[in-house]
């Protein structure tokens, strides 16, 4: 088979052609679009700009292409692009330091005239694949091709965070690591690196920026300072709360529709979901969101090949760990760092990258 | 092979699911903890979200309108713009103020000043007013710029405004906030804060029924504060309005006569109890209190010398001195320690057994021979002591509180006493007990006896009467409501023909050649009254003058007289302190009204 690879992918591209239809995961794709048109509705109520919804639109469509494309292509072709793309990514996240649009006090986005772009979004996308990549070129991964990976996951944590951008950064690090993690980087190092990591919280905790850890302090005392510090959480609990079993109603939640709620087309975006549509509403979107993550963890528990396993399985976790840990700060149980609600926040390179992600989880899916 | 791979394929998946299982666990965390809010919790953060939205504002009424008894506006109320600031929206102040300055033309600095006296004292969030009365000119410059200025909204409210300011100033008042005193004394002034409440005159006597009541109104406002829709509207009940028996063609003439001396004057309609005219002099512009924009002038107003703000008619307590002496030869008649023809010799000079010092009569050698009516007529002093003094004060002072001596007269609280002498009375403030010679004074209205000249007013209204004692009223009608005339008592003599016999004498006093009042003599309308001369201080121990240099310490003009004598319509009391002759000062001032008042 070596031998005549050629014949070999041809003939197997002819076969999966046959059956791409088939074995294309409907679950994945209609959950995907169902919350991303939920999520341009919710945009639309939060921020009353059509505007706003429909440049959020348009990234939507090129998101979707995007995820078309790369669901039908073919992961073992893109390979070898993935892992070379780390590079160019890493360039962009080096030249976003120097050269940061000069809309926002962050050095977070690249302006492009027409649009903006994040490059620590796509760095924590290209990051995992590209590891992936690198860490099952061989059959067995090597111990020094981990640390490899490692040393470049600190780098991107380090580019990214001092940016500032906390909330990325940490999904950097936890987008390079789990490649490493999952590819079987030894135990007794994930713990020692863990126990590291408990020792280092009072270093972090001094090289934190004030509003970082006003943030911090704010989480468990929101009621000290209402007008401040306090403002967002505690409104955005009252949104929540107020919104009761069913909600207020599509664009009648008067937290968000009278700007109670900071950042609510963004960050906040799940508040304002709450808050019109009650528990019943989160019901629903957590178990769509259930649905997705399901589906997407069963190509990694299904699949054969490492690559595909390690991919999605990162993010898999990646794509929970935004949606858990975005929840929990809008409630008030985790400080308040920027992260968007997958799918549903405003912000066009957050969204783009996450299509993207779907994509190539379902390209990966044709290999089970 | 296929071990190893199913081996190594098994411990992949079995560290994706470890390294998911803190974000699941973070998630059914997050679940757990909406499901507090948005289920447990979900009334108190629906009550918190209301709260967040809705404003409840006050919308204040429309204060009552004041108008003379034939129906001329006293008393109106005039939109005022204020500039209100929510401290909610402005971002930076100190850029927003100096907007506002050069917007309007004003001193930066006395706004910034302004701006963060009023933010350091009350909740920091709660909108106030930084600019009152806007002028015309102000209002359409802020109007064209609202969207510049963020945060400034113009509200308008009502002043208060007197049209005749100083003429109606001591009988209507003025309006002012409710202070922390007034809210101790009256709990449910609260209910009413923000708006302004009378301090004095009717607009105090009468607030209850002027103030109105306070609407409200339920807006939903953004987190900005920007009004985003009405909600509710409960209006605001104006107040009631008042007509008040003051007329105001006679009450501004009399006020004109003046001249700016200081004194009052009272007239009341005998037969009600209607006041006609209320003076007091020298006054103030209401309306400098009303709407307070210079506090300098009203600094100025409070401690003027002159006490401007003090109303004489009503707590101004002065010397009865000569118009109390009909009372005192009334009491003695009812007591029959003198009969009306009965002579004494007047010589100048009252000797007390015991006394070493004599009681002077004002006129030097005496009025001779004198019986009641000539005593009353010439004003005879050392008749009237030997009255007093046979008659003794515990006879005298219950006589003259019939007449409503020494106790209000009921028409307003704040009206003084004035004091009604008696032995107990001197025991208690002054720790002394009473002297014959303190009899003696009061005989002709000096010592310790002082009335206010609308109690004087009221006393000679039952002389006008024979008998009827009315209460004084100053409002005709509240609302639609007239008020009633009322009879306080009916004063019998054991001889009616006494009422007559004493009117008699006081016709006496201004048609007699010999009486005190003759300067006013006019035989159309036909006036019985009194003079009086008030001792400010007493002349036993100091030559009068050598006082008169002083012209504080001259004495006080009274006249007190009720006309048309066939039918009485108005009792008028005027009084100029410092103006010494009673006759020739303040007998010119009852005349007048008199004539004034019975053409009508």
């Amino acid at each position: 088979m070596k031998n005549n690879p050629l014949s070999f992918s041809v003939n197997l591209k002819i076969n999966r052609n046959q059956n791409q239809i088939l074995s294309f995961d409907y679950w994945i794709v209609l959950s995907v679009i169902a919350l991303c048109f939920f999520g341009l509705a919710m945009i639309y109520s939060a921020s009353n700009s059509l505007e706003m919804t429909i440049r959020q639109g348009i990234y939507l469509f090129v998101g979707l292409g995007g995820m078309f494309f790369l669901a039908f292509s073919n992961f073992r072709q893109m390979e070898v692009f993935y892992l070379h793309s780390f590079w160019p990514a890493l360039f962009l996240l080096v030249i976003v330091l120097f050269f940061p649009s000069e809309n926002s006090e962050t050095k977070r986005w690249i302006d492009l005239g027409l649009f903006t772009f994040q490059p620590s979004e796509l760095i924590r996308f290209i990051l995992p694949i590209s590891a992936a990549s690198f860490l099952t070129r061989n059959l067995k991964t090597e111990m020094k091709d981990m640390w490899l990976v490692i040393l470049l996951t600190f780098l991107c944590f380090y580019l990214v965070a001092i940016q500032p951008d906390l909330g990325t950064s940490l999904i950097v690090l936890l987008a390079g690591m789990l490649p490493v993690i999952i590819s079987g980087f030894p135990w007794v190092y994930i713990y020692s690196g863990a126990f590291l990591g408990i020792l280092s919280l009072p270093v972090i905790w001094l090289s934190l920026y004030e509003y970082q850890k006003q943030r911090v302090l704010t989480l468990f005392n929101p009621e000290a300072d209402i007008y401040g510090a306090g403002w967002n959480i505690v409104q955005s609990k009252i949104a929540v709360g107020s919104g009761g079993l069913f909600g207020k109603g599509f664009l009648n939640g008067s937290q968000s529709q009278l700007n109670f709620i900071p950042e609510s087309h963004s960050d906040f975006i799940f508040s304002v979901i709450a808050e019109e549509f009650g528990l019943a509403g989160v019901c629903m979107l957590l178990f769509v969101y259930g649905i997705l993550i399901f589906r997407l963890l069963l190509v990694a528990f299904q699949s054969t090949n490492r690559f595909a396993k390690i991919v999605s399985g990162t993010l898999s976790i990646v794509l929970l760990a935004y949606i858990s840990i975005n929840i929990s700060m809008v409630i008030g149980i985790l400080p308040v760092v920027g992260m968007p609600l997958p799918f549903l926040s405003q912000g066009g390179t957050a969204l783009i990258v996450n299509l993207l992600t779907i994509g190539i989880i379902l390209s990966l899916r044709k290999e089970v | 092979m296929s071990l190893f791979e199913s081996k190594k394929d098994s411990n992949e998946v079995f560290r994706i699911i470890v390294f998911l299982s803190p974000f699941i666990f973070l998630l059914f965390s997050a679940f757990l903890q909406i499901l507090n809010l948005s289920y447990f919790k979900a009334d108190d953060f629906k009550t918190q979200s209301e709260s967040n939205r809705l404003y409840q504002s006050k919308i204040f009424p429309q204060r009552g309108f004041i108008y003379d008894s034939n129906n001329i506006l006293l008393v109106e109320n005039n939109i005022q713009q204020d500039l209100q600031i929510n401290p909610n929206i402005i971002e930076n102040p100190s850029f927003f103020l100096k907007q506002i300055s050069d917007l309007l033309e004003l001193n930066y600095s006395k706004i910034e000043s302004d701006f963060f006296i009023r933010a350091t004292g009350k909740n920091p969030n709660e909108p106030y007013f930084l600019i009152k009365n806007l002028s015309e000119k102000q209002i359409a410059k802020i109007s064209v710029n609202l969207e510049k200025i963020k945060g400034a909204e113009i509200i308008s409210s009502f002043s208060r405004n007197v049209l005749h300011k100083e003429i109606m100033a001591p009988v209507l008042g003025y309006v002012g906030n409710i202070s922390k005193q007034e809210i101790f004394n009256n709990p449910e002034l609260t209910k009413y804060s923000g708006l302004k409440v009378g301090k004095t005159g009717i607009e105090k006597d009468l607030d209850s029924a002027l103030r109105g009541d306070i609407g409200f109104r339920i807006q939903e406002r953004d987190s900005y504060g920007k009004l985003v829709r009405n909600i509710s509207i409960e209006p605001p009940k104006k107040g009631k309005n008042l007509r008040l028996s003051i007329d105001l063609e006679l009450q501004k003439k009399l006020f004109y006569e003046f001249k700016g001396r200081k004194g009052a004057l009272v007239a009341i309609e005998p037969k009600t109890g209607l006041i006609r005219a209320l003076i007091s002099s020298p006054t103030y512009d209401p309306n400098l209190l009303n709407t307070i924009n210079d506090y300098d002038e009203v600094r100025n107003l409070f401690s003027d010398q002159d006490s401007p703000l003090f109303n004489r008619a009503l707590s101004g307590q002065y010397p009865p001195a000569s118009t109390l002496k009909p009372f005192v030869g009334m009491a003695a008649l009812e007591a029959k320690t003198i009969s009306w023809e009965k002579e004494i010799l007047d010589s100048g000079e009252y000797l007390v057994e015991g006394d070493e010092r004599p009681y002077r009569g004002w006129k030097e050698g005496g009025h001779g021979k004198v019986d009641m009516n000539k005593a009353i007529i010439e004003s005879s002093d050392v008749y009237f002591y030997s009255l007093a003094y046979d008659l003794t004060v515990s006879n005298l002072s219950p006589f003259l509180e019939k007449f409503g001596f020494g106790e209000q007269s009921g028409l307003t609280i704040r009206e003084g006493t004035g004091i009604l002498p008696s032995r107990k009375w001197k025991l208690g403030y002054k720790g002394e007990s009473w002297f014959k010679g303190d009899t003696i004074n009061m005989g002709i209205g000096q010592g310790y006896i002082t009335a206010t000249p609308l109690q004087i007013a009221v006393a000679y209204s039952a002389l006008a009467n024979k008998g009827e004692l009315v209460q004084p009223r100053i409002i005709e009608k509240i609302g639609e409501e007239n008020t009633e005339t009322v009879i306080k008592k009916n004063i019998s003599l054991i001889d009616d023909l006494n009422w007559k016999r004493i009117e008699k004498s006081l016709l006496g006093v201004v048609e007699a050649s010999n009486g005190t009042a003759n300067n006013i003599y006019d035989r159309n309308i036909r006036i019985a009254g009194k003079t009086g001369t008030a001792q400010v201080k007493s002349i036993i121990e100091t030559e009068y003058e050598l006082l008169r240099v002083d012209k504080s310490l001259r004495d006080h003009a009274l006249f007190v007289g009720y006309g048309p004598v066939e039918e009485p319509k108005l009792v008028v009391v005027a009084i100029i302190e410092n103006g010494e002759s009673g006759s020739a000062v303040a007998a010119p001032l009852v005349r007048k009204a008199i004539n004034l008042y019975s053409k009508k």
